[in-house]
């Protein structure tokens, strides 16, 4: 297993420019995920570390090794693409072997090899199967063992769940965990799924047009957003704009169309002076509901609707110079709110509400 | 489309099917089996496998298939290997006109090729100007390599059925499953012969059985080489004498075997899989673009195939023009007084006309047809759907000279479908026979537009208050016209150069469609070859306008309308 070390990364197709001089540094036997809308360069920049596309600028080191010019059959990476290629003219056993069989492993190697690829993946005894006798799940296993039994240098997953059904997904996706962490594997993991990369990840790049957006932990990427774009991305949230009035110790103070607000900013080294535009984040999940005004930050509304999902109930309400709901979610509901059209107040804790640049 | 309307298509189809494609195959095997006393006998096999002509004939008639095939997907594999990968410049243009061979009529090229090879042709007039050969004793180069020539016509002809099918096959290709193999180690030759070529097997097999059956039973080509020596010529000499011979109809039953038989072994061993549609594809492919030097090679390669490929009909466009050419490098005099004959001749004014009118009406009948058995294929679930599909598909492993053979035996005086020869007229038993040749293209065509235009447009028509035909006629047929026309231009063109049903069922000078026109000035002395040429001109200029608008409009899906 290999750290990547990417720097100054340029990719154009004709006048799109898909990767932006992009930096980036993942460590051995990190599960890094690669997040971002469609059309952000996160399989771009994927292809570009298994070499199918050449950077117009930049590099790529594996460790210490230049790889940037090497062709992608002499990277040693495992790839495991979207929609798993396996060939059909193979059968399981012969598509995994098949990278060995091109390094030259002895015959006998590469049957106790494939054995133990299958069982890795928990498919024994299904290696004479043909492809098309598979499950979208077990085509999914095959592709993983295929990656990796020949013991690649890194393993580039390119949203491998993504045709899968959403139980098999959410089963697949502590499977795929599981056998990186035990295994030890240096693995970049593109999606757009943000679930797939805040429950999988040990760290995760949010992608915005060919440049990264932020890079962090899960936890860093939900609770303290370095933009709009990164809090509207990685789980859902309420973004309200506003100009910074005053600070007062920790607070500051944000004059919206909804009221003036108390927030708190995150990100390290921005400090907007007063009078500046801010956009402030507040996620659902911190926003109650009350009937009568709460003491501080309330956002006074209408009920608009009410939907109740068993673990938590679902608030949309309307205010006043704002055209969009603000949505509430309140966890564990013991009794829903269904008065839809009655005056309500949501509110916030200063410390849940983030102040992001402003537009 | 409810459903007795289907019925109704699958029983009409069904019946025309087994009206004429089963029965006259039925009727030519019967003849060969029962003698005049009506008993069963094997006496003309044993009769006709004792006769070292008859053996030879068989013989040279599979080589002819065979290495054709092979020089075809010689020339064809490369090309379609170089298209598939890089980007160079003209590509479009050099994509179009390597196609433009499969609509020169190959026995009218003949004519061009025994100009350049024959005895008094250019190239031993250019041996002898260079003092390498006695004028006196010219070299026989067709005589000597007669069925090496027909082979080179036919594959110079048919290369691109099989670069279509590859193509498509390559074109259909998930790039995941190529760029796997590269992340797997494993590029270049070896991935090629490990995972390209097995994955477009399917592909490369279709084009293949195309080519051979064709070529194994061409018979135009050997009849203007006057090499009687194959068994298609053989059959077609029999013709003469048909009233009491039945070896003809014993060396069709052969011929129909041996086709059968090569095409269920190829399917055996290279088709048995269909990969296609396995996966969805997660990237387009893109196309490297070519350095200059690449460029230039990858255009040189197309350019040099292409100019190789209608040489033999440069040749035909020369002897059209000319005055004089014999014995001469190049014509010694130009003229366009052929030009005004061919069209001045009565046997190829008439010919014109008629050929359109075949052409045509069979063109109509296919589309017809096309739609009914596209729709019950595609739209509906009725038993026996694939069964129908099957059988559209058949005529083209079918030989044309079996079931135009088929088609005469039938017709007879005193036979059940005699009724079909008004009077003398030919027409009615031509245009079925056009039809059902070319109905497979049509069916393809329309099955893919079928398929490409999701059900759910007729449905919301139907919700909005069409009955099921109106909506397929207000909605999805126009949204298919594209198909239609392209499928129809190929089936007018091929039907306009149609060869063995021409030859063997327009008995009558009046009747004769083109092909039959020109065969027979071919043989006719004095200007009859420049005659033919000029007319032959007349064809390829039409053709060519025909096909390149059915490229337009299919684009990269013209490859489909080849396959089995």
């Amino acid at each position: 297993m290999v750290s990547l070390h990417i720097r100054g990364l340029l990719k154009r197709f004709g006048d799109l420019v898909a990767l932006n001089r992009l930096d980036l540094d993942i460590e051995k036997g990190e599960l890094f995920f690669l997040l971002g809308p469609s059309g952000c360069g996160k399989t771009t920049l994927l292809r570009a570390i298994a070499g199918f596309n050449l950077p117009d600028e930049g590099t790529i080191h594996f460790d210490q090794d230049d790889v940037t010019r090497l062709p992608p059959h002499k990277r040693e990476t495992g790839m495991m693409f979207q929609s798993y290629a396996l060939w059909p003219h193979l059968n399981v056993f012969r598509n995994i072997a098949f990278g060995l069989e091109e390094r030259r492993v002895s015959k006998t190697e590469i049957k106790s090899r494939v054995e133990e690829a299958l069982a890795m993946v928990r498919m024994e005894g299904l290696g004479t199967r043909k492809i098309n006798q598979l499950s979208g799940g077990q085509q999914q296993r095959v592709a993983l063992a295929r990656a990796l039994v020949v013991c690649p240098r890194c393993l580039l997953l390119d949203e491998p769940l993504s045709n899968l059904d959403a139980k098999l997904r959410v089963e697949m996706r502590s499977e795929i965990r599981r056998i990186c962490k035990e295994f030890g594997l240096t693995a970049i993991y593109v999606t757009h799924d943000q679930k797939e990369a805040l429950s999988m990840a040990d760290r995760m790049a949010v992608l915005d047009a060919g440049n990264i957006a932020q890079i962090g932990t899960p936890e860093e990427l939900y609770r303290t957003p370095n933009s709009a774009f990164v809090a509207g991305f990685v789980g859902e949230t309420n973004l309200i704009p506003g100009t910074l009035a005053f600070v007062s110790g920790v607070n500051h103070y944000v004059r919206t169309a909804v009221g003036e607000l108390a927030g708190r900013i995150v990100s390290p080294g921005w400090s907007p002076a007063p009078g500046q535009p801010v956009t402030l984040s507040i996620r659902p999940e911190c926003l109650s509901l009350d009937s009568s005004p709460p003491v501080q930050n309330a956002i006074a509304g209408n009920l608009t609707e009410s939907i109740y999902l068993g673990e938590t109930a679902q608030y949309s309400l309307l205010c006043e110079g704002r055209e969009l709901p603000l949505h509430i979610s309140e966890l564990n509901p013991r009794r829903v709110i269904r008065d839809t059209g009655a005056g309500f107040y949501a509110s916030a804790k200063p410390e849940d509400i983030i102040i992001l640049p402003g537009s | 489309m409810n459903k007795s309307l289907s019925i109704s298509i699958y029983g009409f189809t069904a019946v025309f099917f087994a009206l004429f494609f089963v029965f006259p195959i039925w009727h030519t095997v019967q003849e060969a089996f029962v003698t005049s006393e009506g008993t069963v006998t094997f006496a003309y096999f044993a009769e006709l496998f004792r006769n070292p002509i008859y053996v030879e004939g068989l013989v040279n008639s599979f080589y002819m298939g065979l290495f054709t095939t092979v020089l075809a997907l010689l020339i064809a594999l490369p090309l379609a290997l170089i298209s598939n990968t890089w980007q160079f410049r003209g590509k479009e243009i050099l994509n179009s006109l390597i196609l433009v061979p499969l609509i020169l009529p190959p026995f009218v090229g003949a004519l061009g090729v025994r100009q350049f090879l024959g005895q008094s042709g250019v190239l031993n007039t250019f041996l002898i100007d260079l003092g390498l050969m006695e004028a006196a004793a010219p070299f026989d180069w067709l005589g000597e390599g007669r069925l090496a020539g027909i082979v080179l016509m036919n594959a110079l002809h048919l290369y691109p059925i099989a670069y279509l099918n590859i193509s498509a096959a390559l074109a259909n290709l998930d790039p995941a499953m190529e760029e796997a193999a590269e992340n797997l180690g494993c590029t270049g030759i070896r991935r090629l012969f490990r995972v390209t070529f097995p994955l477009i097997m399917p592909g490369l097999f279709a084009g293949a059985t195309i080519i051979f059956i064709w070529a194994f039973t061409e018979l135009g080509v050997p009849l203007v080489f006057d090499f009687d020596r194959v068994t298609s010529v053989q059959i077609f000499e029999g013709l003469k004498d048909l009233s009491g011979n039945p070896f003809p109809y014993a060396l069709v039953v052969v011929m129909l075997v041996a086709t059968v038989l090569f095409y269920l072994t190829g399917k055996w061993f290279f088709g048995r899989d269909n990969f296609s549609g396995s996966g969805r594809a997660s990237t387009g492919k893109t196309l490297r673009p070519a350095s200059p030097l690449t460029s230039a090679f990858c255009a040189g390669t197309f350019s040099l195939v292409t100019a190789i490929a209608i040489l033999p009909h440069l040749g035909v466009i020369l002897l059209s023009l000319s005055h004089d050419w014999y014995g001469t490098l190049l014509p010694t005099a130009l003229t366009g007084q052929h030009y005004e004959d061919a069209l001045g001749h009565p046997l190829t004014i008439h010919s014109i006309a008629n050929s359109l009118k075949y052409a045509s009406l069979a063109t109509g009948l296919d589309i017809l047809l096309g739609i009914g058995i596209a729709y019950v294929v595609v739209r509906t679930r009725l038993p026996g759907r694939q069964l129908l599909d099957a059988m559209a598909m058949l005529p083209l492993a079918v030989p044309g000279l079996v079931l135009a053979f088929g088609y005469l035996a039938m017709t007879r005086e005193g036979k059940p479908f005699d009724f079909l020869i008004l009077g003398e007229d030919p027409i009615l038993i031509l245009v079925i026979a056009y039809a059902v040749r070319r109905l497979p293209y049509v069916v393809r065509s329309a099955a893919a537009g079928f398929q490409q235009t999701s059900v759910s447009l007729e449905e919301a028509a139907q919700n909005l208050g069409s009955t099921p035909l109106r909506a397929l006629c207000k909605i999805t047929l126009p949204l298919i016209t594209a198909n239609l026309i392209a499928g129809g231009l190929l089936a007018f063109s091929f039907a306009m150069l149609e060869v063995s049903d021409s030859l063997i069922l327009a008995e009558q000078q009046q009747h004769f469609p083109i092909t039959k026109a020109m065969y027979a000035l071919i043989s006719s002395l004095g200007t009859g070859p420049n005659l033919a040429s000029a007319l032959g001109v007349w064809a390829m200029v039409f053709l060519a306008i025909t096909i390149t608008g059915a490229g337009l409009i299919l684009g990269k899906k013209l490859g489909a309308l080849f396959r089995v």
